[in-house]
């Protein structure tokens, strides 16, 4: 079943298009990797999918219903930024507090199982400005996880993280699409997050160059290695 | 309500903010110094004036622009949680407000009610209030049309500079210009367009001394009486608040973050 469909979307700033005529369909519980090189239109791709930018051609429907002026879609979509940059003298148990009252979220109805998988548990009352980059990920994968979401977009969501939580983020995700979810995840660290891929998403200059199955990407190409099918796949066009 | 809930951790935040604290000292450090150095009050009052009209719209307008510009990317995480961007605006720039009243209340209140309490310094606290929250709602409207800190911030420095210098000097240029037309009229809507001119001129009416109130000033005293002149001065700092407010609230609906 569809969870999120791009029509026609095209984003343009002045006169820059960083973002041209994507159709894209991306179903219940599978995870799908949004790559790229730098520039290609990853980051314009979600920004127009969480509201953050407004297209500038095409619409975007999320569950049925198409992306508009009312905010209440965003209630089924978790985000983890790939720069995550908080109010530095709230405390983390603030923020968290903050978030959930914003997200009309109870105490019982948040999931904070991460917040002990994480080991924050005992760092609640540390200021965020004081908090290292890593630690502040892990914030933000709780922050993104905390609402059970129903689609779940992660930038770059294990930079920074030391391998087990990193680990322990990406076992989540894949625990989110067993149960019907739908994860984009935007990444460099190919290994890192091919295991967990069900497709591809391939952007280069604000195009989708495609969007295929990992194991047909692998196949076409001959090789069991995404960072190896990629050269390949591009220069014999799909 | 959801900007209840933006604007009280917003305003938690803002609490510990070093800036605001340095800013709420500062004022506390002016305020008491120029009481204890002079020993008449008055007199201490009309310097105080001088320095606030000055420090109060520089300081609100940098300390806003600096700390949107610095929260982008908590706001970008704000704008992605199933709330409107009104909520999110209003509660940040409320909680900007509250926390530089709270600032000010502290800073110039407390030296206002123990050395010089009275009308005058009702007057002087609200007219800096309300200069506060012009340019926080300046500066919000300035960040949120340039994307590049260093450009929001030379913009912010050159508004200050038009309203404390430039807009004396064109003031002046004019004066001289139709010094034989009866100009007295145009004089209260060119008021009208310095926001700091009107808090000068609504505390000067009150202190009712002309040689600091200068020619908007004794032109809005002697047109409207004092207490009109000094309703329709801070009526004027209103629509001053009112306008950026809801420039920005229009440039944040529509704009990519």
């Amino acid at each position: 079943m569809d969870s999120i469909i791009f029509s026609g979307v095209g984003k343009r700033y002045r006169s820059l298009w960083a973002l041209r005529d994507v159709d894209a369909t991306f179903r219940r519980g599978e995870v799908v990797m949004v790559i790229g090189p730098n520039g290609s239109g990853k980051t314009t791709l979600i920004k127009c999918l969480l509201g953050l930018v407004r297209p500038t051609t095409g619409s975007i429907q999320v569950e049925g219903q198409v992306i508009g002026p009312d905010p209440g879609y965003r209630r089924s979509i978790g985000y983890m930024p790939q720069i995550s940059q908080f109010p530095p003298s709230l405390t983390i148990g603030q923020l968290l507090d903050m978030m959930r009252d914003v997200r009309g979220l109870t105490p019982a109805s948040a999931d904070d199982g991460l917040v002990e998988e994480l080991g924050l548990a005992h760092q609640l009352d540390k200021r965020l400005g004081a908090l290292s980059g890593g630690t502040r990920q892990k914030v933000s994968a709780v922050l993104a996880f905390r609402s059970r979401p129903r689609i779940l977009v992660m930038d770059e969501p294990t930079a920074g993280l030391d391998p087990v939580s990193a680990r322990t983020v990406l076992d989540r995700a894949a625990a989110l699409r067993s149960e019907g979810g739908t994860v984009l995840i935007t990444s460099h660290l190919l290994e890192e997050v091919e295991a967990l891929a069900d497709r591809i998403a391939y952007l280069q200059e604000g195009t989708l160059r495609f969007l295929l199955p990992l194991n047909d990407v692998l196949q076409r190409s001959g090789t069991d290695r995404l960072a190896l099918a990629l050269p390949k796949l591009l220069a014999d066009p799909v | 309500m959801i900007m209840g809930k933006v604007l009280y951790y917003t305003l938690v935040d803002l609490a510990r903010n070093r800036s605001v604290v340095a800013f709420a000292a500062l004022v506390l450090a002016v305020s008491e110094g120029l009481f204890l150095v002079e020993a008449d009050p008055v007199k201490a009052l009309l310097s105080l004036v001088q320095v606030m009209l000055a420090l109060v719209p520089l300081v609100s307008l940098i300390l806003t622009v600096v700390y949107t510009y610095d929260t982008h990317e908590f706001t970008q995480l704000l704008a992605v949680q199933p709330i409107g961007r009104r909520a999110i605006l209003g509660g940040r720039m409320g909680a900007m407000a509250l926390a530089l009243l709270v600032a000010l209340l502290f800073g110039l209140g407390l030296p206002l009610t123990v050395h010089a309490p009275g009308t005058t310094s009702l007057v002087l606290l609200v007219a800096v209030v309300l200069l506060a929250w012009v340019h926080t709602a300046l500066g919000t409207l300035i960040a949120l049309l340039h994307r590049d800190k260093a450009r929001g911030v030379g913009i912010a420095l050159a508004t200050w500079a038009g309203f404390v210098l430039v807009y004396d000097a064109l003031l002046m240029a004019l004066l001289f210009a139709f010094s034989d037309r009866p100009i007295e009229p145009l004089v209260l809507p060119i008021a009208a367009l310095n926001p700091i001119d009107l808090a000068r001129i609504a505390i000067m009416i009150r202190v009712d001394l002309a040689a600091m109130m200068g020619y908007s000033g004794a032109v809005y005293q002697h047109m409207l009486g004092s207490a009109p002149g000094i309703a329709v001065a801070l009526t004027l700092m209103f629509a001053w608040i009112a306008w950026p407010t809801l420039a920005a609230f229009r440039v944040f609906r529509r704009k990519d973050l």
